[in-house]
């Protein structure tokens, strides 16, 4: 057993950082690098990928990485060539929860109605989850294809603009229910992964502010109540990280208990994530609620990987019906 | 990075698990008297020990069996997930025998480790005292050189397993200079010797497991110093950090035993006609301990990787303890809201099953204090991983 990053993947991470540390936009640069090159032999992995979102979610990156990669690991057989991908999973009124309702795969056709699709007017392809003759289906379409409506929706995150998608009779390349349950399990990971890295530089910038602030004759850190305060973030930041990581190897392995530990990780950080980002701003104290300050840039990306692919409590209440079901009596003796 | 077990490792499980299935005393099932309880539990370290999952990493020359660490760990996980019961000298393998392997001389080694490893003799430790708590460094327990010998006076507190124990590892102050942790030093102390008395406690869940140990003028040979004079603070943080590092993977095992076995009782257990399992409220209640206890696993795997790797266990061994408290406290707190009312109703055949419950509920809340406290954890956080400034 063990969890450690090897020379490769220490190499990926760094070369990420440097990457986004030079660029403001830095999509271009992400795609030659090869942050798309997923699956298969040599390509990128569960574990590679959480580490990429980490950092796109530490520098706040303005790209459609989630999406892009998520699709790639759920549908390996998917030719993308180097496009962005939008997902398109919920519905207007429905839970992430829910099976498709509001649109139908029929055909080579799909038909129906998404909300809350990220990135969704810059993309070029969209991954649609639709009920299709066996069940959910997902249904790659071309985002500028005749049929299909993007229209603006308010976003609380403006580096991850959100559109309403309606599509009538678009053409798509389908791929089983086995992929929607795939694209389910890595999109709750890149998206906790990314709130770790979002949360994690909230958590570093708190610190050092910390060190730095003088009140009362003294540097804010050297106060007990901050110091435990920041020490039980710590704590939630480096054990979610631990969670996530944990889940996308387990997920890179075949684990049987991928799935489930992909819903752990991301019920734990939901929860975790903004935890670590209320603390940091209460260190912070009053300048964390200007907007000039960046806190709230971070918390809102926070917030908004928070729900995609599930909130805690959609996990939480999934986990325990399944322990519920998995209770046996022991038998009398 | 390697999640599931490599094929030597499944082999080792494979043969421990039929080990077990053979004969086990079931943690659950224990005698109820103290005396024949440690008698049960000294017989079952002895047989684990002949069948060679003890000290399975230690060194051979000293009765080890000088395998690699990964394999003690597997081996504990796999006790504790069978529900067998701990080991008698827990104190010995996990506090003391580690602090003689790294700080004790060859002579110290062969003749303690041998006897560690058997439980044929019980070891305590006397660190704390009634004024020297969280601030352990503040200890008065003095040991005066004369000569070829030391001679000890003090009082100890939390020696656990002190009224069975032969040896007990003391730290005790050898001089006054500053700062005060530079003048400590751990003596090994016969439990025979003249002028040792000791006093059981009745802990919270009525059992007696910890002793007040008391030290009048106690004749301790030099040669039962252990390291140098003056080490005894370095010696002790080493063995706290290492106890910390290590013990989360076992004992995460043993809360997912008792998340399952929580889970079941609440399948067979009714509340106005209703099975309690059924409540939304406790699926969800019982999925957040379950978050608990894997996030614990999963924090614990990553740290004692780096440990394993063969770096050194360090403060985030900290993070490890705090999770491990949480996990625990949150358990037992989600069993009595689980289970709830049917806590008191107390049938006649679920008396045993409701004490179990009672007690390890009580007992949860010495999780965030035994070990350092939950205070001290975190300020071990913030001076050496977030090295926020003090003033």
């Amino acid at each position: 057993m063990d969890l450690e990053l090897s020379d490769e993947q220490r190499w990926l991470e760094e070369s990420v950082e440097t990457l986004l540390a030079r660029e403001a936009e830095p999509w271009a640069g992400l795609v030659e690098f090869g942050a798309l090159s997923v699956g298969g032999d040599d390509g990128l992995g569960a574990v590679e990928l959480c580490l990429i979102a980490r950092a796109l979610g530490a520098h706040l990156a303005p790209v459609p990485y989630l999406g892009s990669a998520a699709v790639r690991f759920a549908a390996e057989t998917v030719d993308l060539g180097g496009h962005a991908v939008a997902f398109a999973v919920l519905e207007p009124g429905s839970s992430w929860a829910a099976a498709p309702e509001r649109t139908a795969l029929t055909g080579e056709v799909v038909t129906g109605r998404k909300t809350a699709v990220e990135h969704a007017a810059s993309v070029a392809r969209l991954a649609v989850v639709a009920a299709g003759p066996h069940g959910a289906a997902l249904a790659v379409v071309h985002a500028d294809a005749p049929g299909v409506t993007r229209v603006p929706q308010p976003a609380l995150d403006p580096t991850a603009p959100m559109f309403a998608v309606e599509l009538v009779d678009v053409p798509a390349v389908q791929f089983s229910g086995e992929t929607v349950r795939r694209l389910a399990t890595i999109g709750a990971l890149l998206a906790a992964a990314e709130a770790v890295g979002a949360a994690g530089r909230m958590l570093d910038d708190a610190c050092r502010y910390a060190a730095e602030r003088r009140q009362f004759g003294r540097t804010i850190g050297s106060f007990q109540a901050l110091r435990h305060l920041l020490a039980d973030l710590y704590v939630r930041q480096a054990s979610s990280w631990s969670s996530v990581l944990y889940a996308a190897a387990a997920l890179d392995e075949g684990a049987d208990e991928a799935a489930r530990t992909a819903s752990i990780a991301k019920a734990y950080v939901s929860r975790a994530a903004r935890e670590v980002a209320h603390g940091a701003m209460q260190v912070f104290g009053g300048i964390a609620i200007t907007a000039e300050h960046p806190a709230h840039r971070y918390l809102r990306r926070i917030i908004v990987r928070e729900r995609q692919f599930g909130d805690a409590v959609h996990h939480e209440r999934a986990l325990g019906r399944e322990l519920a079901s998995t209770a046996v009596p022991e038998p009398v003796t | 990075m390697q999640l599931a077990a490599i094929q030597s490792e499944r082999r080792l499980q494979d043969e421990i698990r039929g080990f077990l299935a053979a004969d086990r005393p079931d943690a659950a099932r224990l005698p109820r008297s103290l005396e024949t309880r440690m008698e049960a539990l000294r017989a079952w370290q002895a047989r684990c020990y002949e069948a060679g999952y003890v000290g399975r990493a230690w060194p051979r020359e000293f009765g080890g069996g000088g395998g690699p660490a990964a394999e003690q760990i597997i081996i504990d996980q796999e006790l504790a997930a069978a529900g067998a019961p701990e080991f008698a000298n827990v104190v010995g393998l996990d506090v003391l025998g580690p602090s003689l392997l790294r700080f004790g001389t060859d002579e110290q080694r062969r003749r303690h480790i041998p006897a560690i490893l058997s439980a044929e003799e019980i070891w305590c430790q006397g660190f704390s005292e009634p004024d020297a708590g969280s601030d352990l460094a503040s200890l008065r327990t003095r040991a005066e050189a004369r000569g070829d010998h030391f001679v000890v006076s003090g009082q100890k507190t939390w020696v656990s397993w002190g009224q069975f124990a032969r040896w007990c590892g003391v730290l005790a102050r050898t001089s006054d200079g500053e700062p005060k942790h530079c003048g400590i030093s751990m003596l090994v102390v016969d439990m025979r010797s003249p002028g040792v008395e000791l006093r059981p406690m009745t802990q919270i869940t009525g059992h007696a497991e910890f002793c007040e140990l008391f030290l009048d003028d106690v004749v301790v040979p030099r040669a039962n110093l252990l390291g140098e004079l003056g080490d005894g603070w370095k010696i002790a943080m080493h063995t706290l950090g290492h106890e910390r590092g290590t013990a989360a993977l076992p004992r995460q095992v043993k809360l997912r035993t008792w998340l399952d076995r929580v889970v079941r009782v609440a399948a067979e257990r009714s509340v106005d006609g209703e099975p309690l399992i059924e409540e939304p409220g406790a699926q969800v209640a019982l999925a957040r301990a379950l978050i608990g206890v894997e996030v614990l696993r999963h924090h614990a795997y990553r740290t004692v990787g780096e440990f394993l790797n063969g770096g050194a266990v360090g403060p985030d061994s900290s993070s490890v303890k705090l999770l491990m408290a949480e996990a625990e406290q949150r358990l037992a707190a989600t069993v009595l809201e689980v289970l709830g009312p049917t806590l008191e109703h107390a049938e006649p055949e679920a008396v045993g099953e409701d004490e179990f419950w009672l007690e390890t509920y009580l007992y949860s809340r010495a999780a965030s204090v035994y070990g350092g406290t939950q205070q001290i954890q975190r300020d071990i956080i913030a001076h050496r991983v977030l090295a926020l400034p003090q003033e």
